[in-house]
């Protein structure tokens, strides 16, 4: 449920915010936000082992999102040193 | 067949992985690899023709805890395309690309977006189309990136923001769906799923997703910008393959995992989305005053066609008409494939001649550069849906099942975008053909223009005149 | 008596998780903003130990806060101290359209997904993991999962990492490293990096049968490259030329080696005889890790380094 609103929280900043750097952030909540859906998914009480392959799923995910990230970023970088005083975006 | 399918996606990891560290081999690894991957595609293919559809579970372990893997009549053609059209945009490349240091930085990267094209074409289970297309959708970033100009780096970071906002809905749906049915495996959920709020809310994320990363009207604003700034190589791949891969994910989810989940009104929503996208993007086309641009907006028209192909689809009942229906589509995305991709190289050819793709000032290029000229007319072709083109027999059946369920909007909007089409191609051939400020010779680079030519003969005559062929194909298959 | 304070540290870590993302996405300064969200994904790492899911906190604290917030704080350093021009703001409808637009999708999804939690139909794959355990090699499911269920996921993710990787080498050289730091810093790393090794491979030991592996050794491991760069090394500990080529990919590659290889006796794709199961995995998490831990640390350069293109003497621009 927590992972709803979080990812909600997300995708709303991804849409609005204009900066690039703050939608990467925004993606990445929205990111922790779908994760957190499925990790309670894989929660079976305190007793019962977890269903460890959600758990692997996120693994794979966060992985993932760091990669995008980190080219989202490369390319923002390359963008911003090209426009020297460039007004427009 | 295990071996088959396995080929195909490790053929193409292993080039790129090998281009990495041995850089200044790119152009032979990379044909190489293409080569090798057209062998392997042919001969999946022939073994599906031969035996049917099959999977294979990755690892040995038991279906649903395993990843599976499914080659059938409509993975295998997509292959075949990809394979094909991938051999083309390599040969091409290997001139494109002049500096070493372009090439080094081309090769890896597309080695690794054909891998996820194969992988994503190949795959059964949901999580695992997930990682496909993010591989797909990194690479495709990084390659539009390689344009260098400004344009080209703002252009893929939408791209980039674009595409993550698609796989984010995506998982989502998947979560819905593995907390609903347990399972990751679409033949699972496909014989497990019915019709609840979770199955709907999860299709429609999901298929959201997909959309944005298909660039279906109206969530196609990142396309035209990427497609027209990136190297014409790359610009052929984005435009033939990858927008079918988000498509083709589309068309599998309906079909085979939601089948029942669809309702009528989230068919004519697809339809709807269709119209607008083929008269949209038509216009966009028919204005535009670059070449890479115009055929920018054709793919989003074109993409209409093969949306409404699909609300078609799930609208009719099973039976004689929706197998010739599910046909037409394949036979358009194929086409569409190697038409767009004949245009795209032929534009970069016209661009590296000209030194720009303004299409008023392209006079005299039949003169110059007539193989691609003819490589541009016979694309046209097959874009607008003339006879003999692949398209025309697809269009033919569309249209024909339209009329049958009394959908006339789709036709009026269907020949609508045809009239449209022709119009934005002949202008293009008119200044094409116009007459030079002064004559002269015309340049002979075969090595350069043939991929762009032979691509589309393939578009307009083979697979015109070879059409049928995919009919029994998938009635042999399926 | 500690049902009650579960309950309550738990409320109190959602709580913080909800206004952390707040605060960090609609803070004033960028500044502010990538701190938060570092320590967002910290509580997040706590949430995840929480909910039974230790090798998804270890990952989220390294990966997803250490790796992530490295990667946003140079990105911040990055930009130029230029006057920023203040953004205009979005018009109030767009903002409100968006914002309704998006509650109503929340609202949509937490209804479909309370519906799939009550209604779920059969097992989920836990108790097959469970089942299979004994035949994987490995004893901590996560990593039978990960390196042998649904090793091809694995795979794939890998060449995801190359290929952010190539996209970030494609678009520029690196960044120029910081100057070499004073004689604290440098102690203090000369102290640090070495530890951190030592953890990463016990981690990376340790994930067979405890919360651990490849990737959370591999964050660790780029950590400590992380750590000297910053203490001014302009080599960040990589060697050049075709090696570190190598290094990126052998993640990759061997993983892909094992899987073929595995099929030339007949079996399926990655389907590891069974006996050798557990050696083979280490295999491929042993050059998983390195290959990680390099790539991490070559995006967070931002860009080629020098070593990258050279033969091994001459560079190449």
């Amino acid at each position: 449920m927590l992972g709803i609103v979080l990812a909600a929280l997300g995708l709303q900043a991804a849409i609005l915010q204009q900066d690039a750097i703050r939608r990467i952030l925004a993606i990445n909540v929205l990111g922790v936000g779908v994760f957190l859906v499925f990790i309670a998914t894989a929660y079976q009480g305190a007793d019962a082992p977890p269903d460890a392959v959600p758990h692997a799923l996120v693994l794979t995910g966060i992985v993932v999102a760091v990669a995008a990230t980190a080219l989202a970023l490369a390319l923002q970088r390359r963008m911003e040193s090209s426009d020297v005083d460039a007004d427009d975006e | 067949m295990n071996e088959a399918m396995a080929l195909a996606i490790a053929l193409p990891l292993l080039g790129g992985l090998v281009a990495v560290v041995c850089p200044r081999r790119g152009h032979f690894i990379g044909n190489l690899t293409l080569l090798l991957n057209a062998a392997a595609a042919v001969w999946l293919l022939s073994l599906v023709m031969q035996h049917g559809a099959a999977s294979q579970l990755l690892g040995g372990w038991q279906a649903g805890l395993a990843i599976s893997l499914h080659a059938d009549a409509l993975s295998s053609s997509l292959l075949l395309l990809t394979a094909l059209v991938g051999l083309a945009i390599s040969v091409y490349a290997t001139r494109y690309f002049h500096s070493s240091q372009d090439a080094t930085r081309f090769w890896p990267l597309w080695l690794l977006l054909v891998a996820a094209l194969n992988g994503l074409f190949l795959s059964a289970d949901l999580f695992n189309l997930y990682v496909t297309l993010e591989l797909l959708g990194l690479s495709a970033v990084a390659l539009t990136a390689l344009g260098g100009k400004r344009e080209s780096i703002k252009a893929a970071l939408r791209y980039l923001m674009v595409g993550l906002l698609g796989s984010m809905g995506y998982l989502a749906g998947v979560a819905i769906l593995y907390t609903a049915f347990g399972t990751l495996d679409m033949q699972q959920i496909g014989a497990r799923i019915n019709v609840n709020p979770a199955s709907e809310v999860a299709l429609v994320l999901m298929t959201a997703g997909l959309l944005l990363k298909t660039a279906l009207f109206p969530l196609h604003f990142w396309l035209p910008a990427a497609h027209s700034n990136a190297p014409a190589p790359v610009s052929a791949a984005l435009s033939a393959l990858v927008v079918k891969a988000g498509f083709y994910l589309v068309l599998r989810l309906w079909t085979e995992v939601f089948p029942e989940a669809i309702s009528p009104q989230g068919a004519v929503l697809i339809g709807a989305l269709g119209c607008a996208a083929i008269l949209w993007g038509s216009w966009q086309a028919l204005q535009a005053e670059r070449l890479k641009l115009l055929a920018a907006y054709s793919t989003v028209a074109q993409l209409g066609y093969l949306f409404i192909g699909l609300a078609l689809l799930v609208s009719v009942e099973e039976g004689v008409t929706r197998d010739i229906l599910f046909g037409a589509v394949v036979l358009m995305a194929l086409t569409h494939g190697f038409a767009k991709s004949s245009l795209f190289l032929a534009i970069g050819v016209v661009q590296q001649h000209a030194g720009h793709d303004r299409i008023d000032q392209l006079d005299g290029t039949a003169q110059r550069l007539p193989a691609t000229t003819f490589a541009i007319a016979l694309a046209g072709v097959a874009l607008i849906g003339l006879p003999p083109s692949g398209a025309f027999l697809g269009k033919w059946h569309l249209f024909s099942t339209s009329m049958e369920i009394g959908q006339w909007l789709l036709v009026a909007v269907m020949g609508i975008g045809s009239l449209l089409a022709a119009a934005y191609v002949f202008r293009v051939l008119g200044h094409a053909f116009g007459n030079a400020a002064f004559a002269s010779r015309p340049v002979n680079v075969a090595a350069e223009e043939w991929p762009a030519l032979a691509l589309g003969l393939i578009a307009t005559l083979l697979l015109g005149l070879g059409g049928a062929w995919i009919w029994q194909f998938l009635e042999v298959v399926a | 008596m500690t049902f009650d304070a579960l309950l309550l540290l738990d409320m109190l870590l959602a709580a913080m998780m909800l206004m952390l993302a707040v605060a960090a996405l609609h803070s004033h300064s960028l500044r502010q903003g990538i701190i938060l969200f570092i320590v967002f994904g910290l509580v997040t790492a706590l949430a995840w130990a929480r909910l039974r899911a230790p090798d998804v906190a270890l990952a989220e604290a390294a990966i997803g806060s250490g790796v992530a917030g490295a990667l946003l704080l140079a990105a911040l350093r990055d930009r130029k101290p230029r006057k920023q021009k203040t953004p205009m703001a979005r018009p109030a409808w767009q903002v409100l359209t968006v914002t309704y637009l998006v509650i109503g999708l929340a609202l949509t999804a937490s209804w479909a997904f309370l519906d799939a939690q009550a209604n779920h139909a059969g097992p989920r794959l836990g108790a097959m993991v469970q089942a299979e355990l004994a035949n994987s090699g490995v004893a901590n499911p996560v990593t039978a999962v990960l390196l042998n269920f649904r090793a091809y996921d694995t795979l794939l993710e890998l060449a995801v990492l190359l290929a952010a990787l190539l996209g970030v080498l494609a678009l520029g050289p690196e960044r120029t490293a910081p100057r070499a730091a004073g004689p604290v810093v440098t102690h203090l790393v000369a102290w640090l990096t070495p530890l951190l090794i030592v953890t990463a491979g016990y981690l990376l030991w340790v994930g067979a049968h405890a919360p651990g592996g490849a990737f959370q050794a591999g964050a660790l491991l780029a950590a400590a490259g992380i750590v000297v760069r910053l203490s001014g090394n302009p080599h960040t500990g990589l060697p050049s030329g075709v090696w570190i080529r190598m290094l990126a990919v052998a993640g990759c590659g061997v993983f892909m080696f094992v899987g073929l290889a595995s099929m030339s006796g007949g079996a399926n794709l990655l389907q590891y005889p069974a006996d050798w199961a557990g050696t083979l995995i280490l295999l491929i998490e042993i050059f998983a890790t390195l290959a990680i831990a390099a790539s991490l640390v070559l995006v967070y350069l931002g860009g080629r380094p020098e070593s990258w293109s050279s033969g091994g003497k001459n560079a190449r621009a």
